[in-house]
């Protein structure tokens, strides 16, 4: 079983390695065949490795294949560490994975990019593999910027267009200030403790730090920095909903289901770390739940498909980092995984949707679209419930896990969390029903065009709903009968966090959240579909709070001022003063000293053979000055 | 030692090969010789094997041999395009690099001065031959005299040096020298002799100011006889110089000197003055084949400071064998390139490379491949061979930390002439010329060698765990 390993990440490596030599030359089937096999086969194989743990058989294994750097100080092997949380991101990677590549393969059936776009989808799989299956920070870090570069290159896979190419440059950029925390982060761990090894880290980290220490608060807010960049949290998060300008897809696999909860990953994985340092995990909490609620806000007023998605996204990673930051770590996890569902779920069912509407994304021009589209209304419901918290759907069981989490903290943080997930479902009904309520709202073009997807988009859609129905109890808590199985299965990497409610007030707390979401549902309903309200078309003058709203707190201009127009009056300044005058001189002076003594020296090498041997001979003649001079 | 006897061997058999008319075959027995050497080579790993008190098969010698072997291996491979033109008798040739290997072989594995000596007398006799192979171009004959005159010369000094040593010592054999030197302090003459010891090897490997001969002799030789020079025979040079050198002098140090030996001043001398004037003359060169002999310069100077340090770290040999690994695949996968562009355009120089990267991707992106190793940028082979070195050297004596930025600063410089080259290759918006023609077998065997340089560059740990065995 172990010995197979390798293979996880080295057959979507392969694939990419086809791709992007061969990809141009063979025909579509071809290039989709070999994408989708091998993501298939590692994902085989890491169902093997994941009954492997079930059973009991894999507890933690590192397996080491080879030193990259061994000197006196520095030892960083090239290995993989098999435990049940890695064994739990490899499987959602590649179990999520393969079905957003073999959707893809009907999304992008009509484009011309198809295997550069498979060839960039495989090397994302094999680098968030590699992110996740590291036995140490280095491994992880080659897969975070690995994940990075392929986001990059997904974003703007559309590179005709100069708003896709900001938007990716505009990811990257963002996603660099994040890595540098991380670096930093992960340098001083190997300053202080001299490794960075997970085994010898964290095994060392509670005898080198004191529990507070500054030491340890900076570390792990260093590392919780690259958390921000990644997962899109305050102030980070501005490039996800710009990353939307990817294919569909890209933003179902990278931009919900994988990529941006490597930082939860990263902080579950450290969680050993965490603990140490109760200032970070206050900040985490703080952070986690104010980006939670802003991103909510902004989801509320928003008209495209996509953007609603990808503010909906960076709230739910908000209410994971919530739960980090109450020590929740294995609820973290929980709603990683049923969040990697309904997300994916949802992203996919958006591209049907746009799909069928020839590529419109505006909400204001769909509506009606449930007769056109059955499965994907019925697939797209599911997972909207599912976000939403209804039980027994997914969503509910990791989000009630957090919101106990949070009441036995104070009961403050739980009702503002409540707010957050009321928000969620007004806007996500919102959209749900503008999309397939009352009456269509496109153009004749788009009428005559609408249909359903093929088998080949709607069957990960149907199997993605199933996980979005079943995926919560895997995780169902002790009040409602169940053992919250998913805690224990990760016992062993992070401790389950003591929940001290008593029975009755966790009922009381589950009736009123589920209740209050059924009148949240109702409200959107009466207002999208009773009363047919469709929002305001573009120009129309909206009311202040509405305004700062739609366009996102103006915080895309604030930074603009804040950031890009210093920073570019700053290079000017440095550009005409340093560059030209200092460095530009510099360089330049040595460049010449450099050429101007080549010349030189040049001229010993006449071509005559006793002009060598005169100088070779004045060269022994030193040489044995020097010994004569020692000895 | 069977290695030793099947090479001989295998090169008797080229030399019949017009003789008995199975010339045809040739190159397929020959790879398949050398292929079992390798074998043979490989069954006296941890043997530490004497024989007759001359050759001494530890695992040092067995290693290097299998560099040596691999790396020849490589030139047979890249090299058959040059000899299915009639210009060359390849039964001659193959025969002749043959024997020259066979001195190579001498030169890793040797415990006595005299074999030492004769390792080097049969590595280079056949290549003055081979230098002036082109018999009808003035400049293959000047670079074969020049090398046989200058050769000739340093052999004097050499022997000369070897004489010295034995005065002082009355014994040729290395681990006795070590012994005889004890902790006493020798006369002036042994210590003489060490330094024309180090005048010999200088010369050998092209050490500045010994090096005259190395431009002259590089362009004028048929290029597969130029990357010969500069990746076997170099390699085997420094094998026996750390060779000689670790085993016999490490104590040579005097009483009032108590850093390091006498002769480590004499090649710290040497590696400036290699390192700094190799690379800035490089940098000035617009031939591409005699940037190269410089960049071979320039690369001495490095590989000398594992001779420097060898007295103090036992693992250097491994820092060693990774940069002679790494340095030999990255020169014999420019050379062939170089050859492929020098015989579809007539021409070596830089402009001859130009647009390369739109007329043959391929052989632009293998020699980009080859530079940046010899750059030591990473992920390439070149990266870690510097950086062991390096550390190496930090390691064994800290207060040398000057002499590593020496070799940073001609690193530095060296980026400069190695990417001259790649951006002739792509710079240029010139309406692309003829394609240079190429067999899709060579070019298969160009991207083996450049994935071996990746992979030394991702696994180094392949070559420097070596040593620790």
């Amino acid at each position: 079983m172990l010995n197979l390993v390798f293979l996880i990440p080295l057959l979507p490596l392969i694939g990419f390695v086809l791709l992007g030599v061969f990809g141009s030359k063979l025909p579509k089937f071809v290039s989709g065949a070999i994408a989708c096999t091998t993501v298939l086969v590692s994902f085989l194989i890491t169902l093997t490795l994941l009954g492997g743990v079930l059973s009991g058989s894999i507890v933690s294994e590192t397996i080491t294949y080879f030193d990259w750097i061994n000197t006196d100080g520095i030892y960083l092997p090239m290995s993989f560490l098999i435990d049940p949380l890695s064994v739990w991101m490899m499987t959602i990677i590649t179990g999520v994975g393969f079905l957003i590549h073999l959707y893809s393969a009907g999304y992008m059936s009509h484009d011309e990019g198809f295997a550069r776009y498979f060839t960039f989808l495989n090397l994302f799989v094999f680098s968030m593999l590699m992110l996740v299956m590291g036995s140490n920070f280095v491994v992880m870090f080659a897969g975070w910027e690995g994940v990075g570069f392929c986001s990059y290159m997904l974003i703007g896979f559309w590179f005709k267009n100069t708003n896709y190419n900001n938007a990716a440059k505009k990811a990257f950029i963002m996603n660099r200030v994040g890595d540098l925390g991380f670096l930093i982060g992960m340098l001083l761990i190997f300053v202080k403790v001299g490794s960075l090894e997970y085994a010898t880290v964290f095994g060392q980290a509670p005898l080198v730090f004191e529990s507070g220490t500054t030491d340890i608060v900076v570390i792990t807010l260093c590392l919780f920095v690259g958390a921000m960049g990644k997962s899109a949290q305050i102030p980070l998060y501005t490039w996800l909903p710009d990353a939307m300008a990817g294919p569909t897809p890209v933003s179902a696999l990278i931009h919900a289901a994988t990529m941006v909860t490597a930082g939860i990953y990263m902080i579950v994985r450290s969680n050993v770390l965490y603990t140490l340092a109760p200032f970070t995990q206050d900040f985490i909490m703080i952070i986690g739940l104010c980006t939670a609620l802003f991103a909510a806000t902004i989801g509320l007023v928003q008209n495209d498909i996509k953007k609603v998605l990808a503010y909906s996204t960076v709230s739910q990673l908000g209410y994971m980092f919530f739960a980090l930051g109450l020590g929740a770590y294995t609820t973290g996890l929980f709603h990683v995984t049923t969040h990697a569902f309904f997300k994916a779920l949802l992203f996919l069912g958006s591209g049907s949707v746009i799909h069928a509407m020839s590529g419109e994304q505006d909400i204001r021009s769909m509506g009606g679209l449930r007769k056109k589209l059955p499965i994907t209304f019925l697939t797209f419901l599911i997972g909207t419930i599912a976000i939403a918290g209804i039980p027994p759907f997914a969503g509910f069981f990791s989000k009630d896990e957090i919101l106990a989490y949070a009441y036995q903290r104070s009961p403050i943080l739980w009702a503002l969390g409540i707010l957050g997930a009321l928000m969620t479902t007004f806007y996500m009904f919102r959209m749900f029903f503008l999309t397939f309520f009352g009456e269509f709202r496109g153009t004749e073009h788009q009428r005559s065009h609408l249909h359903e997807s093929p088998l080949i988009m709607t069957l990960p859609l149907m199997i993605l709903s199933i996980l979005s129905i079943a995926g919560g109890f895997l995780g169902v808590p002790h009040v409602l009968g169940g053992h919250n199985w998913f805690g224990h299965y990760l016992s062993g990497v992070a401790p389950v966090k003591e929940l001290a409610l008593d029975h009755s007030t966790e009922i009381l707390l589950m009736s009123i959240s589920v209740a209050l979401v059924l009148v949240v549902i109702i409200i959107a309903y009466v207002i999208y579909v009773s009363k047919k309200q469709v929002p305001v078309s573009e120009g129309s003058t909206l009311t202040t709070p509405h305004r700062v709203l739609y366009n996102k707190y103006y915080i895309d201009e604030l930074y603009d001022a804040l950031f890009s127009k210093t920073l570019r009056w700053k290079s000017e300044w440095f550009y005409k003063l340093l560059e030209k005058g200092g460095i530009d001189s510099l360089v330049n002076g040595i460049g010449k000293g450099v050429q101007w003594s080549g010349k030189t020296l040049r001229m010993a090498q006449t071509g005559n053979i006793s002009t060598y041997l005169f100088l070779m001979v004045l060269g022994i003649i030193l040489l044995l000055i020097i010994t004569g001079l020692l000895v | 030692m069977k290695t030793i006897i099947l090479l001989s061997v295998l090169g008797i058999v080229a030399m019949m090969a017009d003789i008995f008319k199975y010339r045809a075959v040739l190159w397929y027995l020959v790879l398949a010789g050398i292929g079992a050497a390798v074998g043979l080579e490989l069954l006296e790993w941890n043997q530490n094997m004497p024989y007759y008190g001359m050759l001494l098969m530890d695992n040092y010698a067995v290693a290097f041999s299998c560099i040596i072997l691999g790396l020849l291996f490589v030139w047979f491979l890249v090299s058959r395009d040059s000899y299915t033109g009639q210009e060359f008798n390849d039964a001659d040739h193959y025969a002749l690099i043959l024997f020259s290997s066979v001195g190579a072989l001498l030169m890793v594995s040797f415990v006595d001065l005299s074999l030492m000596f004769l390792g080097i007398e049969i590595l280079s006799i056949p290549l003055y031959i081979l230098a002036g192979s082109r018999k009808k171009d003035l400049s293959s004959n000047e670079s074969s005299l020049k090398y046989f005159l200058m050769g000739s010369f340093t052999t004097g000094i050499l022997l000369f040096g070897i004489t010295l040593v034995y005065g002082a010592t009355g014994t040729f054999h290395i681990e006795r020298i070590a012994s005889a030197i004890g902790n006493s302090t020798m006369p002036v003459y042994f210590y003489t002799g060490i330094a024309l010891l180090v005048v010999g090897f200088g010369f050998k490997v092209s050490a500045v100011p010994f090096h005259f001969w190395t431009p002259d002799v590089y362009q004028g030789a048929p290029t597969f006889i130029t990357a010969y020079m500069s990746t076997i025979v170099k390699t085997a040079g420094f094998a026996g110089f750390y060779r000689l050198f670790s085993t016999s002098f490490s104590n040579a140090r005097m009483p009032e000197l108590m850093e390091g030996t006498t002769w480590s001043i004499l090649v710290i001398v040497l590696i400036v003055l290699t390192i700094v004037i190799g690379n800035l003359i490089a940098a000035y060169q617009t031939n591409a084949k005699r940037m190269l002999a410089y960049s071979g310069v320039a690369q001495a100077g490095y590989m000398l400071m594992a001779v420097l340090v060898s007295q103090v770290e036992d693992n250097t040999k491994s820092s060693l064998m990774l940069y002679m690994a790494s340095y030999g695949l990255a020169t014999l996968a420019a050379f062939t390139v170089l050859y492929y562009v020098q015989k579809s355009k007539g021409s070596d120089e830089f402009e001859a490379f130009t647009s390369l990267g739109k007329t043959n991707p391929l052989l632009a992106a293998v020699l980009t491949i080859s530079m940046l190793s010899l750059a030591g940028i990473p992920p390439t082979a070149g990266f870690f061979a510097k950086f062991y070195l390096f550390t190496s050297v930090l390691k064994a004596n800290p207060s040398l930390l000057w002499l590593v930025g020496v070799a940073i600063f001609g690193s530095l410089v060296s980026v400069y002439y190695y990417f001259k080259l790649i951006i002739s290759m792509y710079g240029s918006d010139e309406k692309s010329t003829a394609e240079v023609p190429t067999n899709m077998a060579y070019q298969f065997i160009l991207v083996a060698i450049v994935l071996i340089i990746l992979f030394l560059g991702i696994q180094p740990g392949l070559i420097t765990n070596l040593a620790n065995l």
